[in-house]
């Protein structure tokens, strides 16, 4: 299995297809895996650090069945192999508490999800003008 | 004898027990307990018996034996004496009949300090009135109610003694006196009623009333027999005595009322004078013993049935008491407003005494019921009492001896009972009782001028008699009976436990609203949530399908209208959200930079508008303190608002500004636009309201019921001033802190 560039973890299947649009509409290259609850994107998680290949970005959705995605960013958090990933929050809710809490917890950014198909075409095209040119550049 | 010199000022002095002095319808003798002979004899005991008086002194008692005549001649005159001794009561001896020069006589017994005294006196009566006493006892039993029973008693001693006037005179707490009962002979005037100062029955006189129960003046203008003796400086004394004669300031005063013949009989009850059966005649009138001893038991009767009534009739006013609070309790629990429960049915919280009037304080508010000063006056009251007494329970029969400004209302209000219900809120309920002057019906008409009597005791009338006990009873209301005092601390306890039963009510009832609200916060957020994601959804895919070059034009524009119909309801999920954070936040206190936070929202809401054309008017900032977040939200909804509903406006100029007043920071946003009809005024600030003016102006109606809460939560105030088309000033008073 090749190694993706996005790890998405998101339960909601339209958004979930609305972000592989976005992602080959941004750049058709890019490698978007997604798993629809927290216990697969466990497996996958630990699957990445024993063969030790990782996700240039991963993205959480914050309400998941289950595990949430804040569950999941303490976990990838304590796997040695994963820490320096990227990780975002992605999430329909703007509640400050839980972009607190997402930021206490380690996230490297708290993302709303756009209002929108080009709205998120926009955002996919920041996200990935930052954490992959930008990010490259300072490594 | 008597060298005591009486008038008005001193009628309290003299020594009416040894007065010196008889009646002349009879003579007495009286006979010196160790020596047994005559000490003292009155001087008319010539006029009845065949020998000069002053030539009996000192003569054996066996010396009468030869001058009167009994029915049964062995019995001698000191035997009869012997027996009585040895009984220790005459009792069954007086009176004893017997004979002087063929006529008829009693001789009645009756013991003296050293002496006793023998009085002779004329039998009139010829039949034997014995069973008519025992008819009139218990004709007058019959009376239910103590009022019935005084004017049963009236009536028989009228039957019995067949006076002009009968009155029950009943003794009132200081002394003085009042007609209770009245039988009289048509065409006299009445004097039910009517009330007669204590000073008409000085003190010593009242003492004799209670050891000798009856007491008859046959005649006032009889002249008195002088009572003669040997011994020196040592006066007889006659309170026993059934001839004693009558002080002459007591003669004037019947002389004064036209009264010829004076009859009274002591009513005792519990070891105290509760009055006086009182008669009088119009012409000089004796009243045979038989007929006297007759109406004595008569009076006995009535004394006793009156402490029993009375009894009975205090239990019924405690009874009735005790059911004004059960019915006031009632009512309590069946009405929703204490006030309408104590005040406006049949039984009021009136009844709880026996006040004329009563004034409630509560919330603020004054109700009255009855007799009462006026409300300043009340209010004036209350907070003298307020601040003087910190007592739950105040009371007084003389207020304006107290409390000056009653003065002005001591008519109605000489006595107050009031009891605190709350003392911080200067909530209290008073009741009061009249001055009691005003409710009294004197004896003569006080306006009539004094009549010199020729013997110049001209002060000597009704007159002057009103006017010394309007001294005394001046500035003062019946007394409050103890039973009274009871009944309001009694009613006190039922309004009190009512009052926190219905807090307790008020407190419970906000406590689930306070729960519902959450639950709505909590709802109204969740569901919002909810909503958003498959909106998004449909969104979504309407912006994906309208990019599907497969799809027409027509398609195309529906696709367009879906996406417009999703973005308002996304708005409005938005702003819902909004509404309900605002109830679930906590409030975070900060000093809240105004002028910077302006500055942002101003760049905000004119780009998001593209107000370029609107003015913006700038006045003082100052700073507040509040949750930096939900201040943000009130001014970005005002001014929102500020430029939404100008824009269309000519020359639109939307103004904030801020001034403090009275420990408030008021920052006001005013407009230039379309304005807000006053008529809707209260729908304002509800939620999805919006006014028929601004149809065509996009909002969700959300904007100022989240303004409203959050000013709210502040502990603030909002409210606007606004004309059609004119424009809007939207004001918002934070504390300043």
């Amino acid at each position: 299995m090749r190694t993706p560039d996005i790890f998405y973890v998101e339960d909601d299947i339209d958004y979930a297809f609305f972000m592989q649009s976005a992602v080959q509409e941004v750049k058709d290259t890019l490698n978007l895996a997604i798993v629809e609850d927290g216990v697969e994107a466990l497996k996958k998680l630990q699957h990445f650090a024993e063969h030790k290949t990782k996700p240039k970005l991963i993205l959480l959705d914050l309400n998941l069945p289950g595990l949430s995605g804040l569950d999941l960013l303490k976990f990838i958090r304590d796997i040695p192999y994963l820490k320096t990933v990227p990780v975002i929050l992605f999430s329909t809710s703007d509640n400050p508490d839980d972009v607190k809490a997402s930021i206490e917890f380690g996230a490297n950014a708290y993302l709303t999800k756009p209002d929108g198909y080009e709205n998120l075409v926009k955002c996919v095209h920041s996200v990935h003008d930052f954490w992959f040119n930008q990010h490259l550049r300072l490594n | 004898m008597s060298k005591f010199s009486v008038d008005l000022t001193n009628c309290d002095q003299e020594p009416i027990h040894i007065p010196g002095k008889i009646q002349s319808h009879g003579f007495l003798i009286a006979v010196d307990k160790n020596s047994s002979t005559i000490s003292y004899i009155s001087e008319n005991t010539g006029d009845f018996l065949k020998q000069d008086a002053k030539s009996l002194l000192n003569s054996p008692l066996s010396t009468l034996n030869d001058l009167i005549s009994q029915p049964d001649s062995a019995l001698h005159i000191e035997n009869l004496l012997k027996l009585g001794i040895i009984r220790k009561s005459f009792d069954a001896i007086s009176p004893h009949p017997i004979e002087i020069e063929g006529n008829p006589f009693y001789l009645i017994i009756s013991s003296s300090k050293n002496d006793w005294l023998l009085e002779f006196e004329p039998v009139t009566l010829q039949y034997d009135i014995q069973s008519s006493i025992g008819r009139s006892a218990s004709s007058m039993l019959q009376g239910k109610n103590i009022e019935s029973l005084l004017k049963g008693a009236a009536k028989e001693v009228k039957r019995l003694i067949n006076y002009d006037r009968i009155m029950v005179y009943k003794f009132l707490e200081d002394g003085h006196g009042e007609v209770v009962a009245e039988e009289k002979e048509a065409g006299l005037e009445a004097f039910f009623g009517l009330h007669y100062p204590a000073t008409d029955i000085p003190k010593q006189a009242r003492q004799l009333y209670k050891l000798n129960l009856t007491r008859l003046i046959a005649d006032v203008n009889i002249t008195d027999s002088k009572v003669i003796t040997f011994k020196e400086g040592e006066a007889l004394d006659l309170t026993n005595g059934g001839l004693r004669a009558v002080s002459p300031i007591h003669i004037q005063y019947l002389k004064n009322m036209g009264v010829h013949s004076s009859f009274s009989i002591s009513l005792i009850s519990h070891g105290e004078l509760w009055g006086l059966i009182a008669c009088h005649n119009y012409s000089p009138k004796f009243i045979d013993y038989k007929a006297r001893e007759g109406a004595k038991l008569i009076g006995q009767i009535l004394s006793s049935a009156l402490e029993y009534r009375q009894e009975e009739e205090d239990a019924k006013i405690i009874e009735q008491f005790k059911n004004t609070a059960n019915i006031l309790s009632d009512h309590l629990n069946r009405d929703k407003y204490l006030i309408e429960a104590i005040t406006t049915h049949k039984r009021t919280i009136l009844d709880a005494t026996k006040a004329s009037g009563v004034a409630i304080i509560f919330e603020n508010e004054l109700k009255t019921i009855g007799n009462v000063p006026s409300a300043e006056e009340i209010s004036d009251l209350a907070f003298w009492l307020k601040t003087t007494s910190d007592e739950s329970l105040y009371y007084t029969h003389r207020l304006s001896e107290i409390y000056s400004p009653a003065q002005k209302y001591k008519s109605v209000a000489s006595g107050i009972l009031s009891c605190v219900i709350n003392k911080e809120m200067g909530e209290m309920i008073i009741w009061f009782k009249p001055e009691m002057i005003t409710q009294v019906n004197w004896a003569g008409n006080p306006d009539k001028a004094v009549v010199p009597s020729e013997n110049g005791l001209m002060s000597l009338s009704p007159r002057k008699s009103f006017e010394i006990w309007a001294e005394v009873v001046n500035n003062t209301s019946e007394k409050w009976m103890a039973e009274e005092i009871a009944s309001v601390l009694r009613i006190r306890e039922i309004i009190i436990t009512d009052i926190n039963k219905k807090a307790n009510e008020i407190r419970s009832l906000n406590e689930k609203l306070q729960a519902a609200y959450e639950e709505l916060d909590t709802f109204s957020y969740t569901v919002s949530h909810d909503l958003r994601t498959p909106l998004t959804s449909i969104k979504t895919y309407a912006e994906l399908m309208s990019k599907n070059k497969s799809i027409d034009e027509g398609g195309k524009k529906m696709l367009s209208r879906i996406l417009v119909g999703a973005d308002k309801m996304n708005l409005l999920i938005k702003e819902i959200l909004n509404l309900a954070r605002v109830g679930r936040s906590e409030i975070n206190f900060e000093t809240v930079d105004i002028a910077s936070l302006i500055r942002d929202i101003t760049s905000e809401v004119w780009a998001a508008y593209k107000a370029d054309h609107v003015t913006l008017v700038l006045g003082q900032l100052p700073n507040i303190k509040g949750d930096k977040t939900m201040i943000t939200q009130v001014f970005t909804n005002l001014i929102g608002n500020a430029v939404k509903y100008s824009s269309n406006a000519d020359k639109p100029k939307v103004e904030v500004a801020a001034y403090i007043e009275g420990g408030e920071i008021i920052y006001s946003v005013k407009d230039n636009g379309i304005g807000i009809d006053n008529r809707y005024y209260d729908r304002v600030f509800e939620l999805f309201k919006r006014m028929d003016n601004v149809k065509d102006i996009e909002g969700s109606g959300v904007g100022l019921a989240i303004v409203k809460r959050i000013v709210e939560k502040h502990h603030g105030r909002v409210w606007f001033e606004s004309k059609l088309n004119v424009g809007s000033t939207f004001f918002v008073a934070f504390k300043n802190r």
